[in-house]
């Protein structure tokens, strides 16, 4: 370390910087590229940490991650050369590829699919006309609309084949029908082929064979095109997510490799010896090198996930309810005995896909939802549609003219205007307050206090009944839980939905801006391969049909091992670091939800290995729904195998500082601020988060401030903050 | 509320709207001042100088005779098809597919129905030729008076404009 310092100070001359360079070495970066915003997270081996903000860059992705890291560093008076080279490891994430999907601004990809089913691609199942609406819109068939497809019928080709249900090939591939159709896709500019033909899950025979043919032909035509066989990617049922997904990964996943690479390079030149790794759906990080990339589409909001996690192990909480609040939704998850949920066959960006993803619940409401009446009912209405990054009205920039939520907070006194995103703009208090008098609170009849009080109070009521009904949904009791609250706007709204909900505690991390990225950095080095089976034992099977079974799984795990080695080793690691992890989907017969459960076993041989297997299912199950609920009669079916493979990483160390006693120093102190709520004005103490030291007490009304978020603890509530930095939240008599 | 602006509206009309504005239109309740936008779009649409006092279909109005102040069912090209309390469809051209010939001219063979259960009445402007609307009744059923809009109700206590002035 000593050693390494010296190397810093010499290479830049940086002498003057002596008593910062001696603080201890940045290990992790956590990188949450957003459509506005890039926000940087760099732990300190002491736990300390610094978030860093610059505006996206679309165009040059790195310059962005550059910016915005050295904006993170300056705190520490350090700059990216010295910083990179030290960095143990860094995730990112970013809403690129998302982006370059929804705006369909992928490659030009030809698909070959079973004669007949051209179409099925352009249909998305009839539900893609209605994916990602509010449920008002989804009701009415005049807003049900279809995208463009990802793979126009002009570069669709069908080949003769079929193989049914039971994996059984009804009619052999005609293998000249496959080279026509890469003539013709080549012929029309594809610039990727995509193969996905039916129920190649179950026997892959066929597909295989067109991929090979495919191979062949474009070398005979002497052109240098990739092919991806749906089966050699996401080996999963369902047609359209099957093929969307390996589509999926022509299309953007090529495009968004060269982005990375490029992030990764800049790296490089400013020293870094750290492999980028990136955030996937299934919870994870991957390189991105890793063949299939398709599932970073979307990773920003699992990242809090991820953290919550790591935070809750640390702290030994193992239920948490997970909430994000930013401009636009609500997230929510939840961890229960240490664990958050998969869904294996989620939509994303309107498309279906086969891709595991951390189970989330997402409201559109958030800080910068718009407040209209409602003409029909004379009822305040939120959203769905918000100001972004616009704000609201409160910002004369913006050019907008209708009344967000955070135009209400400005006006009551909640944020302060003029250190809004550390003063990088300044919000008109009177421009916010005109446009609710005339907007709301006169079509009403009310104050602008009363009518800016009523929207809080709706928003803070939807989210707490968002966040309950789902808890309760799930068969839990909020009694159980902790909740996180993170995001930029969450801290201003915790009060409001955790109050009288009966969660065991409440916390608020003092970076709840960057806890998102924070998340990412957390998150293991993980590969994760899913295939779907198909296995079926009644309750009192013989041991022969358990044996059967148990091969099967097995065979499936030692395909699903071998990918997953073979991605580790591609970044240069031995298949014996690999600490590989079993798992399948099992269900009672005939139901229709299966659970994801991690094997109790390393490997399945005997009619024994079966037993722990529904052991282990039955276990589960009881605890996500009940023990009476149980149905052994109806016997036992695995629907699919999945291998998780992991490799350790270095994680961000949380920040252990000395209790300093309930009473904040005097330097943490700001002022006051006039802040209404419950129909009166109170002058709310402010405070400077920095500023603040683990034990302090602090009892509402207070406004606690710092650059990216605003902390709001009202009359009735009090927090304190602990020696890891985290605010504790409470209810307390008298209000 | 949202509030929309007259080129909106008239890409509305023309439906050349973009399909996000086209998609809050149809989320949000409807502003106060669509239907006198929309009018105002299509009146400047056609080429008479008749008043449109209510749509109809997207080549066919109820408008107000500029002379004779007399409501009238109007056609873009200026032919009357008469009182608007009258079907129009009563004074329009019709072409009946009532034959398994006719039927496949507009539809693949065995994808329509039988002539015997259900036929076409297509009805056509006997000046411009334009296709205002087509019936799929049984063979016997009488030509279908569509609706009998209240167009004093609807200005008044709909939209709350005033209501245009008609002749007795």
């Amino acid at each position: 370390m000593r050693r390494h310092l010296r190397t810093a100070i010499e290479k830049n001359g940086m002498e003057t910087n002596m008593e910062v360079q001696t603080a201890s070495r940045v290990e992790v970066m956590g990188i949450d590229a957003g459509g506005t915003m890039t926000d940087t997270f760099f732990v300190r081996e002491d736990g300390r940490f610094v978030v860093g903000k610059a505006q996206s860059n679309p165009a040059d992705e790195s310059l962005a991650i550059f910016n915005s890291s050295e904006d993170a560093l300056a705190h520490w008076a350090r700059n990216v050369d010295q910083v990179y080279p030290e960095l143990v490891t860094c995730v990112y994430s970013g809403t690129a590829m998302l982006n370059r999907v929804v705006q369909r601004k992928g490659l030009d990809v030809g698909l070959i699919c079973n004669k007949g089913f051209e179409q099925v691609h352009s249909m998305g199942r009839a539900i893609q006309s209605y994916l990602g609406y509010a449920l008002e819109d989804r009701i009415h068939l005049n807003t049900h609309r279809y995208d463009d497809p990802l793979v126009p019928l002009s570069r669709t080709r069908g080949v003769t084949e079929r193989t049914d249900v039971q994996g059984e090939v009804v009619i052999p591939l005609r293998e000249h029908e496959v080279r026509q159709a890469t003539r013709e896709l080549v012929e029309a500019g594809a610039q990727a082929i995509v193969i996905c033909l039916l129920q190649s899950h179950k026997n892959e025979a066929s597909e295989k064979r067109a991929r090979d043919v495919c191979r062949e032909e474009l070398k005979a035509l002497g052109v240098d095109l990739p092919v991806f066989a749906s089966v050699d990617y996401y080996p999963s049922r369902k047609e359209s997510h099957r093929m969307n997904t390996t589509v999926l990964e022509a299309y953007a996943a090529e495009p968004s490799r060269q982005t990375l690479k490029k992030v990764s390079d800049r790296f490089k030149k400013h020293g870094a010896k750290f492999d980028l790794r990136v955030m996937a759906t299934h919870g994870g990080t991957i390189s991105w090198k890793a063949k299939e990339l398709a599932r970073t589409i979307v990773s920003g909001p699992i990242g809090g996930v991820i953290g919550s996690k790591l935070l809750g192990e640390t702290l030994g909480y193992e239920n948490i309810a997970c909430s994000d609040i930013g401009g636009t939704s609500f997230d929510m998850a939840l961890i229960t005995k240490g664990k958050f949920s998969i869904m294996s066959d989620p939509d994303m960006a309107r498309l279906v896909l086969s891709l595991p993803l951390v189970a989330m619940d997402s409201v559109g409401a958030g800080a910068g939802s718009f407040v209209r009446i409602d003409p029909y009912s004379g009822g305040i209405k939120l959203g769905p549609d918000s100001a972004g990054y616009r704000v609201g009205t409160c910002w004369p920039e913006s050019g907008l003219d209708t009344v967000s939520v955070s135009d209400c907070h400005v006006v009551l006194g909640y944020l302060n205007p003029d250190n809004f995103l550390g003063g990088a703009i300044t919000l008109d208090v009177e421009r916010a307050r005109q446009h609710i008098k005339a907007q709301i609170a006169d079509p009403l009849g009310l104050s602008v206090e009363d009518a800016a009080a009523g929207v809080i109070e709706l928003l803070d009521l939807q989210l707490r009944d968002y966040l309950r009904a789902n808890i309760s949904a799930k068969g839990y009791n909020a009694a159980d839980f902790v909740c996180f609250s993170y995001g930029g706007a969450g801290p201003v709204h915790t009060y409001g939905y955790t109050e009288g909900a009966g969660f065991k505690d409440v916390i608020v991390p003092a970076w709840a801006a960057g806890f998102s990225a924070f998340g990412c950095a957390c998150a293991d080095f993980e590969y994760r391969y899913d295939k779907s089976v198909d296995v079926a034992v009644p309750q009192h099977g013989s041991d022969d049909e358990k044996v059967a079974a148990s091969q099967t799984i097995q065979a499936a795990w030692e395909e699903l091992a071998a990918k997953v080695i073979e991605e580790f080793v591609i970044n240069g690691f031995k298949p014996e670091d690999v600490i590989l992890r079993p798992g399948y989907r099992m269900q009672y017969m005939g139901q229709l939800n299966d659970l994801e459960i991690d094997s109790p076993i390393t490997g399945a041989a005997t009619a024994a290995d079966w037993d722990k297997m529904v052991e282990a299912y039955e276990e589960t199950y009881s605890r996500v729904y009940a023990s009476s609920a149980r149905s052994p009669e109806l016997g036992f079916s695995v629907t699919g195998a999945i291998m998780r493979g992991l490799v350790t990483v270095q994680k961000p160390s949380l920040p252990e500082d000395e209790e300093a006693g309930p009473t904040p120093p005097p330097e943490a102190h700001l002022g006051t601020r006039p802040f209404y709520r419950n129909k009166q004005w109170v002058d709310a103490v402010l405070w400077k988060m920095e500023a603040l030291k683990p034990g302090n007490e602090i009892t509402g009304p207070a406004i606690i401030e710092s650059d990216a978020t605003t902390f709001v603890v009202p009359n009735g509530f009090a927090t304190r903050l602990d020696k890891h930095r985290l605010f504790h939240l409470r209810e307390i008599q008298g209000k | 509320m949202s509030r929309y602006t007259k080129e909106q509206v008239a890409k509305l009309a023309d439906g050349k709207l973009d399909w996000d504005t086209t998609m809050r239109m149809l989320a949000m309740p409807k502003d106060n001042e669509r239907f006198a936008l929309y009018v105002e779009a299509l009146q400047k649409k056609v080429s008479w100088r008749d008043k449109i006092v209510l749509p109809l279909g997207p080549h066919l109005y109820i408008a107000q005779n500029a002379k004779s102040k007399q409501w009238v069912t109007k056609c873009d090209c200026g032919h009357e098809f008469g009182d608007y309390r009258e079907n129009w469809k009563l004074n329009a051209v019709v072409y009946v597919r009532d034959t398994e010939e006719a039927m496949t001219e507009v539809y693949p063979k065995l994808m329509a129905p039988d002539t015997a259960w259900q036929v076409y009445r297509e009805y056509y402007c006997p000046s411009c030729g334009t296709m205002h609307d087509v019936e799929a009744p049984t063979p016997w059923y009488p030509v279908i008076h569509d609706f009998e809009p209240d167009i004093e109700a609807f200005y008044e206590e709909w939209v709350g404009l005033p209501v245009p002035e008609k002749a007795a």
